[in-house]
């Protein structure tokens, strides 16, 4: 179920420079996700505003957090670290994004010593950022307040959703070592930064400021966070902190990344492109994608409006026809006049029911992003030594009723170390934030499965993932994904997205398989012309012991062989080239494609 | 070439060596050599009742020398070089010995290294690949599979075989006590006699039960042969049968499980070879050979167990399947003088279901020579296809 995907109603514009406190304050606030515990909470939240108009009781979210980390991404010692630092490098991206700013990040994670918890590390997480910085008045609350977020459920395809994410990892670090987050921060405006501890007050979710005090910092601006928690550290494999990393990296080409992980030096990936992404502007959820639960919690955050108002502008493609439709399919005129916080139950199912059947014109695909193929071109290539790779970015559709963009990048890896029959090396994102865990259920995951790669000269067993040296990367980026459990690990597909998700990946894999078909031509000729140096010599030696021939006649024959074969490998020589045109048809018509389509994106602007 | 069991010993280097040579020549030319064979497969082969088995038609496959067949090539010419010194100093050697004596010059000749063979398959399709270069036999290249299946016993049958130094070994198959003459794979140098009329050539599908008979008198009682096939047919076996219905002019029995399998696979090669031995087909098929049974209408008359083929039977399942395709395009089946084995495969098909050769023993449990009073009776009566 996906969760009331509702904005603030009466905050329409997108907040550049939003501060973190009129958010709050401006509207009760209600997750998008389907999480039993942001539901809950944030439900609880929308209606305890609801009924009490001032003083908004927030005490139980705190609490119910604190008590519900492992359904945010805290259930294990390997994930604590990874969803802390994933939180900040998210955060950071997010804010640099809606300022215009090309990120640049530096990333430490360290091992400090043991930890609290049974086989642990204390282990210490650090990210800054050249972002905008923050408001030192706002501090508390982004760091210490649950559901304290610019982006609440504004269906934006923004890494961060609801504002939880932070202060669940200040209230992780504040339990496992009774320190909460250390910020560094200072925005234009700020000659000096502000630095401090902010924990989080459980009992009455705010944000608790210890220590501060001003000092210098050469930036301009930005923000620094460090957290100190108990978790364990994996590097490597599919949830591993360079996975991670890698991933991050690939999916946002303006990305100036610095790390510095435990046993490896420090690492700077630079970035490859110089536009900031521009997230579209918000969209209202679509009816037609809503369960009633759902249609019910979203009225909340509306408070005293009319209905017939709430559903015109709580909704996308709902307008002033649609409500005569629904006055003529049986809903009574008097109804929209209502206020929604006064509906029954049963009003909001006739009304829910009634309009699940009027035709609705689809939601706008305006509100989705993407990275582009070229960018994604130049950002595979910072993932390691690389011998050739595709990239697809389809049109953004929509895909039960919700507007979504797939992008994919299939490369294959120069070192040869792993075992050519391991499955290749799968990249998720939702929204451009890997994904890392639970793979196998993921529609990602399936749709690859289903295409047919050994068309495409991968080997592949049966209804399984392709092997090789490859990385598959699959992008989805939607104001609405759906996902499958509470950690938010694998999207949860319909056929319609495993469909679409397919169909990208079918044309990367065209793509690839001219490579892959030039390289096989290369490795032919190459076969063909050791097959001719070697056995040319010894069959006509042994055809002339057989027939007895003398050496002249041998000799002659092996001019004869050799010219004879050296026609075939010129064929072939011919078939290669052939293969390495191909190819560059390919790379230029591709090229030609990109400049048309920046070309179209410069008019537009 | 027409294929003969007695082709003079002289006959395949020869034609070796002028194959050799017009490869030779092509090259010296600068021209693309071509080999062609007789291609081996059903839809090359014709079926004569007047001939009895398979000939080959007229379809080849010609393999022409380019940089993809060089290698093919060249491990053939080095192959057949092997066996023209085994044909010069009368050596003979099983395939598995080939591949291993293979190895050894290679390894004392490293410049022929590139030709090394990963393993015996790779060897194995090498020397078949020359067999269908020559329209041989592998026998006529001094290569012998293992002698399989054909264990035979007679009060009558006298072999005699001559040596390759000369010598003559005379084995009179009644003074083997219960031990079965073994039949060779080089019929060519057997001659057989009979000390007494032989009334005819009984040839058991399962070796066990060939044996059974034996033991329980059948040989002391009949003036017969009495051969167990050991399954699908060896080369030995159909080159044995053949010498039997050639040289000593007596009836032919098959008796074995009524099932696809056995019509097809055994029965069939036994009678008119098989498509993938073409070539060999003439020496090699004993189109006289009649099935006696397990007839169809048997399991009725004698009250016989049978039981349906069961779905895990991959074996019988893939015969049923071949069956049904045999009766379109296997002019075997086709040919109107084999409508009662046909209408055996037919009827396979309708019922899908199986009774084995050992059924007879059911008839009556306390009698061991009830099988041979069955066998008798039918080939008394003439109740065979
Ligand atoms: N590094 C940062 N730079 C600027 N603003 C930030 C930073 N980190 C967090 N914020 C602000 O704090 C808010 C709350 O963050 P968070 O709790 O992670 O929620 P979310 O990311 O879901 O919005 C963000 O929406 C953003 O406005
Ligand atoms: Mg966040």
């Amino acid at each position: 179920m996906d969760m009331a995907k509702k904005s603030q109603p009466k905050k329409s514009a997108p907040a550049t420079k939003a501060k973190a406190s009129d958010k709050k304050a401006a509207a009760p606030k209600a997750t998008k996700t389907k999480e039993s515990a942001e539901e809950s909470a944030a439900i609880q939240q929308a209606k305890s505003s609801s009924s009490s108009k001032k003083g908004i009781t927030t005490s139980s979210t705190a609490e119910y957090f604190s008590k519900n980390l492992q359904q945010v991404g805290f259930s294990s010692q390997v994930k604590a670290v990874l969803t802390t630092l994933k939180e900040a490098v998210d955060n950071s991206l997010d804010a640099c994004e809606e300022n215009g700013i090309l990120p640049e990040v530096t990333v430490t994670v360290e091992k400090v010593g043991p930890g609290s918890l049974k086989n642990s590390d204390q282990v210490r997480i650090r990210v800054e950022d050249n972002g905008p910085g923050i408001d030192p008045e706002d501090v508390p609350k982004v760091f210490g307040e649950y559901l304290a977020s610019s982006k609440f459920g504004r269906g934006r395809c923004s890494r961060g959703q609801q504002g939880i994410g932070i202060s669940a990892a200040t209230t992780w670090a504040q339990l496992t070592s009774a320190v909460g987050a250390r910020v560094v921060t200072k925005t234009e405006k700020m000659r000096k930064a502000v630095r401090c501890i902010v924990e989080v007050d459980i009992k009455n979710n705010t944000g608790v400021l210890k220590e501060k005090d001003s000092v210098d910092w050469e930036k301009p601006h930005g923000t620094s966070v460090e957290f100190l928690i108990d978790g364990r550290i994996q590097l490597n494999g599919e949830a591993g902190l360079i996975s991670y990393l890698n991933g991050t990296t690939l999916v946002n080409p303006h990305l100036t990344l610095h790390y510095k992980l435990p046993e490896m030096e420090l690492h700077t990936v630079e970035r490859v492109s110089n536009t900031v992404p521009e997230i579209p502007s918000a969209v209202e959820p679509h009816p037609h994608t809503m369960k009633l639960g759902e249609f019910i919690a979203h009225s909340h955050l509306f408070g005293r409006v009319k209905v017939g108002a709430w559903l015109k502008k709580g909704f996308s493609r709902v307008h002033e026809g649609t409500l005569k439709e629904l006055n003529a399919a049986g809903i009574k005129n008097g109804i929209f006049e209502k206020l929604v916080d006064s509906l029954h139950e049963s009003e909001f199912k006739e009304l829910f029911m009634a309009i699940q059947n009027i035709p609705l014109m689809a939601p706008s695909t305006k509100s989705v992003l993407s990275i582009g193929e070229d960018a994604m071109a130049k950002s595979i290539k910072r993932l390691g030594a690389i011998d050739f790779f595709s990239v697809v970015s389809r049109k953004p559709t929509i895909c039960d009723f919700k507007p979504v963009q797939i992008e994919v990048a299939v490369a294959r890896l120069e070192d040869r170390s792993i075992e050519a029959d391991a499955p290749v090396q799968v990249l998720r994102f939702a929204n451009r934030v890997p994904l890392q865990f639970d793979k196998s259920a993921c529609a990602i995951v399936h749709a690859i499965q289903s295409v047919n790669w050994r068309a495409y000269g991968l080997g592949q067993p049966k209804e399984s993932l392709p092997q090789g040296p490859y990385i598959i990367a699959v992008s989805v980026v939607s104001p609405f994904i759906r996902f499958k459990n509470a950690s938010k690990e694998t999207i949860d597909g319909s056929d319609e997205l495993v469909e679409e998700i397919r169909r990208a990946l079918i044309q990367s894999g065209q793509r690839l398989s001219k490579h892959i078909r030039k390289e096989v031509k290369a490795n032919e000729l190459e076969e063909k012309l050791r097959h001719i140096e070697q056995f040319c010599p010894i069959l006509v030696a042994g055809l002339a012991r057989i027939t007895k021939a003398s050496d002249s006649r041998r000799k002659k024959a092996e001019d004869g062989i050799a010219k004879l074969l050296g026609r075939d490998a010129r064929d072939t020589e011919k078939e290669l080239k052939a293969a390495h045109d191909v190819l560059e048809e390919q790379t230029a018509k591709a090229s030609q494609k990109n400049s048309k389509k920046a070309a179209e994106a410069e008019v537009e602007a | 070439m027409s294929k003969n069991l007695m082709s003079s010993s002289d006959e395949i280097p020869k034609l070796s060596k002028d194959l050799c040579n017009r490869l030779l020549q092509d090259l010296e030319r600068a021209k693309r050599p071509v080999l062609y064979a007789t291609k081996c497969s059903l839809d090359n082969a014709i079926y004569n009742h007047k001939v009895g088995f398979f000939t080959p038609g007229s379809k080849k496959v010609a393999t022409e020398l380019n940089v993809s067949s060089v290698k093919k090539m060249s491990r053939a010419i080095f192959m057949l070089e092997i066996l023209l010194r085994n044909l010069d100093t009368g050596a003979v050697n099983t395939k598995r010995e080939l591949y291993y004596i293979s190895k050894g010059e290679i390894k004392h000749n490293p410049d022929l290294k590139p030709l090394d063979f990963a393993d015996q398959d790779e060897s194995d399709e090498i020397i078949d690949f020359i067999c269908e270069l020559l329209e041989c036999y592998r026998e006529e290249l001094n290569c012998y599979a293992n002698d399989r299946g054909g264990q035979t016993y007679s009060q009558q049958l006298v072999v005699t075989e001559t040596l390759p130094d000369g010598d003559k070994a005379v084995v009179d198959l009644s003074k083997l006590g219960t031990s079965p003459f073994q039949p060779k794979n080089r019929p060519q140098n057997l001659k057989l006699s009979a000390k007494k009329k032989i009334d005819f050539c009984l040839i058991v599908e399962s070796e066990g039960t060939a044996n059974t008979l034996v033991a329980n008198g059948f040989t002391k009682r009949h003036n017969s042969i009495l051969m167990g096939a050991g399954g699908v047919p060896s080369n030995a076996v159909r080159g044995w049968c053949k010498l039997i219905q050639d040289q000593l002019r007596v009836p032919l029995y098959f008796y074995g499980d009524l099932d696809a399998y056995t019509m097809q696979n055994i029965f069939r090669t036994l009678k008119a070879g098989s498509a993938s031995s073409l070539i060999r087909n003439e020496d090699f098929s004993a189109p006289e050979v009649r099935f006696l049974g397990v007839l169809p209408e048997d399991i009725k008359k004698y009250d016989l167990n049978d039981y349906p083929v069961k779905e895990n039977d991959a074996q019988e399942v893939r015969a049923l399947k071949k069956a049904s395709d045999a009766m379109k395009n296997d002019p075997f089946f086709l040919d109107k003088k084999n409508k009662g084995l046909t209408q055996i495969l037919k009827w396979l098909l309708e019922h899908k279901r199986r009774c084995e050769q050992q059924a007879y023993f059911t008839v009556d449990p306390r009698d061991p020579t009830m099988p041979e009073k069955i066998i008798v009776e039918k080939i008394k009566r003439g109740d065979y296809v």
